[in-house]
């Protein structure tokens, strides 16, 4: 059994002030893993990739995930290490 | 930035080690540190003031998502263990947070540099005496020209003067304290007179932004190449006429890397051919526009974004792990790319003799008008002639 590293649930709450916050997920080419390339502010998943596709043009995928529906479970989360619930 | 009056006037200051690893005569941030980012941390989006150009689209009342007295604390612990040397509170306004003088004293205790970017409105001289207390090592404060010009700026009549008591009482606490200026079509005219106000109100450090194109600053708002090449050559003009007058004011250029070339070409035409290739020297180990290299932005919300104007796109959160392990992400492609731009560059800077001191200039700007971060940067106002050729000094590429 692999040994398990201890994580805590990341405090939810808005990470855009205008708009919605993407996670951006880009696979450099067809046989390769999709890999996590940071988030973009953006009011649609259209205009999410128009934004992701002049920062990643060349990328053979780029997957676009609503910031506010990812549940995060982080080994060294902020609030968890800052002593907050 | 750049700095003029260490270029072109020899006055040395407490970043010419960051700037140029030139250890200069002046107590320096410490040299194991250079390599890491001077991060700026937007610790608010409120703000009691609504300027036309504010890149943080900041408003009145705090927004959802702040991070906490302790989140902050910690964050400012994380940047002390990956070694930045200068944490720079911005905002919003960052004398909207009441908790402001706590988290400058944490940062200071940690062996951050901690320095602020402040309207001045806020600035009494209480609060003042508080940050200086904390261990705030220099306050700067946008003046965007002179009364009637900036309280338009800024949307609120009285701000000007507001700004003034507010670096009165700065110096009164005995703050180190300067100016910054963003020149826009709507402010250049009155650049001249915000330099010689730096003697009416006894400061000596003025900094001259560039307007980069994030939040509401917009291009159109913006000078064109030939009124830009104006002003900086008219700040050079001024800061060698100070000096040789003899007060030796600290000018700073920001955000526009042509400024770089433009340095080289003005020390030739004004000071001589060894001085313009000493004034290149220094520029290669300033090592060009600073975007995902020596500059990081914070966000209110943890936002890790590339430069402090680039809000639109996060490298990712501090909430989900440590700034260092996000600032470190070389599986980013974007990252990757902007860390070693020299081979991505299009158009007229694929091929320009001062492509090491500049690398391209803004990517947001470029972003912005093109689509494309590597394209030319708009704002690049040398001429055909300047850039052609082979670089000042041999090789041109960075000392590092």
């Amino acid at each position: 059994m692999t040994e398990s590293t201890e994580r805590s649930r990341v405090a939810g709450g808005p990470r855009a002030a205008d708009g919605r916050e993407w996670e951006v997920f880009v696979r450099p080419a067809t046989g390769e893993p999709a890999r996590h390339a940071g988030s973009l502010t953006a009011p649609s998943a259209e205009l999410a990739h128009e934004q992701a596709a002049t920062l990643f043009g060349d990328a053979a995928g780029i997957w676009l995930c609503p910031a506010s529906e990812t549940v995060r479970f982080e080994s060294q989360a902020l609030g968890e290490r800052a002593g907050e619930p | 930035m750049i700095s003029i009056s260490k270029l072109l006037c020899g006055l040395s200051a407490a970043g010419d080690g960051l700037r140029y690893d030139d250890p200069s005569d002046v107590e320096q941030i410490r040299e194991e540190k250079q390599r890491r980012p001077v991060v700026v941390w937007n610790v608010t989006r409120a703000c009691n003031l609504r300027c036309e150009h504010c890149y943080a689209g900041a408003e009145p009342g705090a927004a959802d998502g702040e991070l906490s007295t302790a989140e902050g604390r910690q964050l400012l612990e994380d940047l002390a263990d990956y070694g930045v040397p200068v944490v720079l509170f911005s905002g919003g306004e960052p004398l909207a947070r009441g908790d402001l003088p706590g988290l400058v004293g944490h940062a200071a205790d940690q062996g951050l540099r901690p320095v602020l970017s402040t309207n001045g409105t806020l600035l009494t001289p209480e609060r003042a005496r508080r940050l200086r207390d904390a261990g705030l090592a220099y306050a700067g404060v946008s003046v965007d020209g002179l009364r009637a010009t900036n309280d338009r700026f800024r949307g609120r009549e009285g701000a000007f003067d507001a700004a003034l008591e507010g670096i009165e009482a700065a110096l009164d606490a005995g703050l180190k304290t300067g100016l910054r200026y963003t020149v826009t079509e709507h402010t250049v005219d009155d650049m001249e007179g915000v330099v010689d106000l730096l003697r009416d109100v006894g400061v000596d450090r003025f900094c001259f932004y560039h307007l980069d194109y994030g939040g509401r600053a917009a291009s159109e708002a913006d000078l064109a190449p030939e009124g830009r090449r104006a002003a900086v050559r008219r700040l050079c003009d001024l800061t060698r006429e100070y000096h040789a007058d003899g007060e030796e004011i600290e000018t700073l250029l920001v955000g526009n890397y042509a400024d770089a070339a433009f340095l080289v070409e003005y020390a030739r035409e004004h000071v001589g051919e060894a001085a313009a290739r000493e004034v290149y020297a220094r520029l290669l180990r300033n090592g060009g526009d600073p975007t995902g290299e020596r500059v990081a932005d914070v966000d209110y919300q943890g936002n890790v974004h590339l430069s402090q104007f680039w809000q639109g796109y996060a490298l990712g959160n501090v909430r989900d792990r440590p700034f260092g392990a996000i600032w470190e992400g070389d599986s980013n492609p974007l990252l990757a790319r902007l860390r070693e731009r020299d081979q991505h560059l299009t158009g007229r800077c694929a091929d320009c003799r001062y492509r090491s001191v500049c690398r391209g200039g803004s990517p947001l700007r470029s972003l912005a008008t093109d689509g494309d971060p590597f394209a030319p940067d708009p704002q690049c106002y040398l001429t055909a002639e300047e850039r052609a050729g082979e670089p000042p000094i041999g090789g041109g590429e960075p000392a590092d």
